[in-house]
């Protein structure tokens, strides 16, 4: 065989391979999306593709079962909570990239170490704490509690440390106050990791299943997981109605990935990489 | 665990930058200020909500809740280490800690080949790549829940396309169960669902790991007539051993941690019979937590558990670190 035909057969090989990768690793995300569009209550049939695709199963889970309701839940939720752990984490990561101050160096190895804690042992004694403050059942319940990001602070931190200070002294020379400085600067030379970590907090709660559940318990407050998940167990055979409601679920996370997809790959995997 | 006030770190501040000493005092003063003007609304959320908790966390876990009492902060007895006595005679939390080893034990190795043979596959200059890259990388910021809902779908006995496929193949092993209500087969299939979901993570670190082996040692041991499966064993190998210790750390944690994919897809079941015990197929230690706390609201208990999940991860770490990083 020729050289040329080996680097054509390598080359088919690879792609195949990618191909097959590729269906697999998607094909709950296409089964998902086949079914929701079958008719209600025919989850399985004999064709891959609906022969009569219909909306009827987004139509009722999204008027019949809530989910308009719990849709406009999770988009207040992960906004607002994305905006203040984003500005927390923003905030925070100037005063450890750029200012001295007594035990800096400590601290931030403490809330680093603080992300060894597995995440189940935090849902008891916060759900108390929540209890307590009378918060149950509130937005703010959903919120709160995770508005301090230690592995966004972490981004923040690595990424304004490569500002070159010069930059903020010279403002402070021309007699700029902190916050100025930190506006009219450090904020807007920190556009593109404060965007990732938006777009990261934003997936975060979106995502938030667990806490969501646990501080819920009346169905106005349910986002569109606890919904999907108080669904599933009430009406156990309708799976065309979940795939919807699925469908629902994931469609703007799958459409921020695909329009940010680079923030999303670098901001998740940034922190693995050099840590 | 709370943060240095301004005021008392100042006063230690041994050295002044210039000036006369009460100004670069002063001035030491309103730095400090201003920075913890800075990272006050963190720590604040931070010191009440992660770091308290994991005190108050046992001080439940040293009280008897009671499961009726919604006040958990006043009133509860202490039981002193009665909890965590119970739990070392506790079959199911045993259970629960053998399933989530078996669990680790399946997903960490799958994790790592899949994401490896993802990120070989994406290492070649063709066309397309990038879009094969997202594709891969996608399903990993979706939601686990979802996730999991979609394939109880496709492992379902009724409705489930792979029961269906088996069957035209005249296996009907699943045809009655599914594939998660089949004892043995429930976990396996809890986690392909995850590992193809978070495949694409594994594959970028190793993707860029891989890009930045220098060509010249393949080169050179192409030269030297190394196979292409040798190159990969001496070369690739130990060269993303890095990437593959970190991917069993955070393995680790979070198959310590595995809840969402275990309540969407079989509830912790399904039961088998342990010496005439039911015992659940997917009764992971994460899971157990969720059901002692929100099922049962046995939250001193499920606090115990939770600590003791945290003594299992700081120990596994520990282990990590002395015997695999001993290696590199």
């Amino acid at each position: 065989m020729s050289a040329k035909a080996r680097e054509t057969m390598r080359k088919s090989i690879v792609y195949f391979g990618l191909t097959v990768a590729g269906a697999v690793v998607l094909f709950p995300f296409f089964w998902m999306v086949v079914t929701a569009f079958k008719e209600p209550g025919h989850a399985f049939t004999a064709e891959i593709l609906p022969s009569k695709p219909t909306l009827d199963n987004f139509r009722r889970v999204l008027a019949d079962y809530g989910f308009a309701r719990y849709f406009a839940n999770s988009v207040v939720v992960a906004s607002v909570a994305a905006f203040f752990a984003t500005l927390f984490a923003t905030l925070a990561g100037y005063a450890f990239a750029k200012k001295e101050f007594v035990g800096r160096d400590k601290l931030f190895g403490f809330l680093l170490a603080s992300l060894m804690i597995p995440g189940m042992m935090y849902v008891v004694p916060q759900f108390a704490i929540i209890n307590k403050l009378g918060w149950m059942n509130t937005y703010r319940a959903m919120i709160v509690p995770h508005l301090a990001n230690v592995f966004g602070l972490f981004l923040m931190r690595q990424y304004m440390t490569t500002i070159p200070s010069e930059l903020l002294d010279a403002a402070r020379i021309d007699g700029a106050g902190e916050w100025q400085v930190f506006r009219t600067i450090m904020v807007p030379l920190s556009v593109p990791i404060i965007a990732t970590l938006f777009l990261l907090t934003f997936q975060f709660h979106w995502n938030n299943f667990l806490w969501q559940l646990i501080v819920t318990n009346v169905e106005r407050l349910y986002t569109v997981p606890v919904g999907l998940a108080m669904f599933k167990s009430a009406h156990e055979e309708l799976y065309t109605l979940k795939m919807a409601g699925s469908c629902i679920s994931v469609l703007p996370i799958a459409a921020l990935f695909f329009f940010a997809q680079r923030y999303f790959i670098e901001g998740m995997t940034m922190g693995a990489v050099k840590g | 665990m709370h943060a240095p006030t301004s005021r008392g770190a100042s006063s230690r501040t041994p050295h002044v930058p210039s000036g006369s000493a009460s100004r670069g005092k002063r001035m030491r003063l309103k730095s400090n200020l201003t920075a913890y003007a800075f990272l006050a609304p963190f720590l604040a959320i931070f010191a009440i909500f992660l770091a308290f908790p994991v005190f108050y966390s046992l001080f439940l876990a040293l009280h008897r809740v009671p499961a009726d009492s919604f006040d958990i902060f006043g009133g509860l007895e202490f039981v002193g280490l009665a909890n965590f006595a119970k739990l070392l005679a506790d079959v199911r939390f045993w259970w629960s800690v053998l399933m989530t080893l078996y669990y680790a034990g399946l997903i960490i190795p799958s994790g790592i080949a899949v994401s490896l043979a993802l990120a070989l596959l994406l290492n070649n200059r063709l066309r397309g790549v990038a879009a094969y890259r997202s594709a891969f990388f996608m399903p990993y910021v979706l939601d686990m829940l979802v996730v999991g809902i979609v394939w109880t779908l496709i492992y379902s006995p009724h409705v489930g396309v792979l029961v269906r496929i088996l069957e035209n193949f005249g296996i009907t092993t699943f045809s009655e169960r599914g594939f998660l209500g089949t004892p043995a087969s429930a976990m396996p299939s809890v986690v392909l669902a995850n590992v193809l979901k978070g495949a694409g993570f594994g594959m970028i670190l190793y993707l860029s790991a891989i890009q930045n082996i220098p060509p010249s040692l393949y080169e050179a041991a192409a030269i030297d007539g190394a196979t292409r499966w040798q190159r990969f064993r001496r070369i690739t190998l130990p060269l993303v051993k890095p990437i593959t210790f970190f991917m069993i750390i955070i393995g680790t944690i979070s198959a310590l941690n595995a809840f969402v994919e275990v309540y969407a897809m079989t509830g912790g079941g399904p039961n088998v019979d342990v010496g005439g015990r039911a015992l659940g197929a997917t009764w992971v230690t994460g899971y157990y937590v969720f059901d002692t706390f929100y099922n049962q609201f046995r939250l001193g208990y499920a606090a115990a558990m939770s600590y003791v999940l945290l003594a299992l991860t700081l120990v596994v770490t520990f282990l990590n670190r002395r015997f695999l990083r001993a290696e590199v």
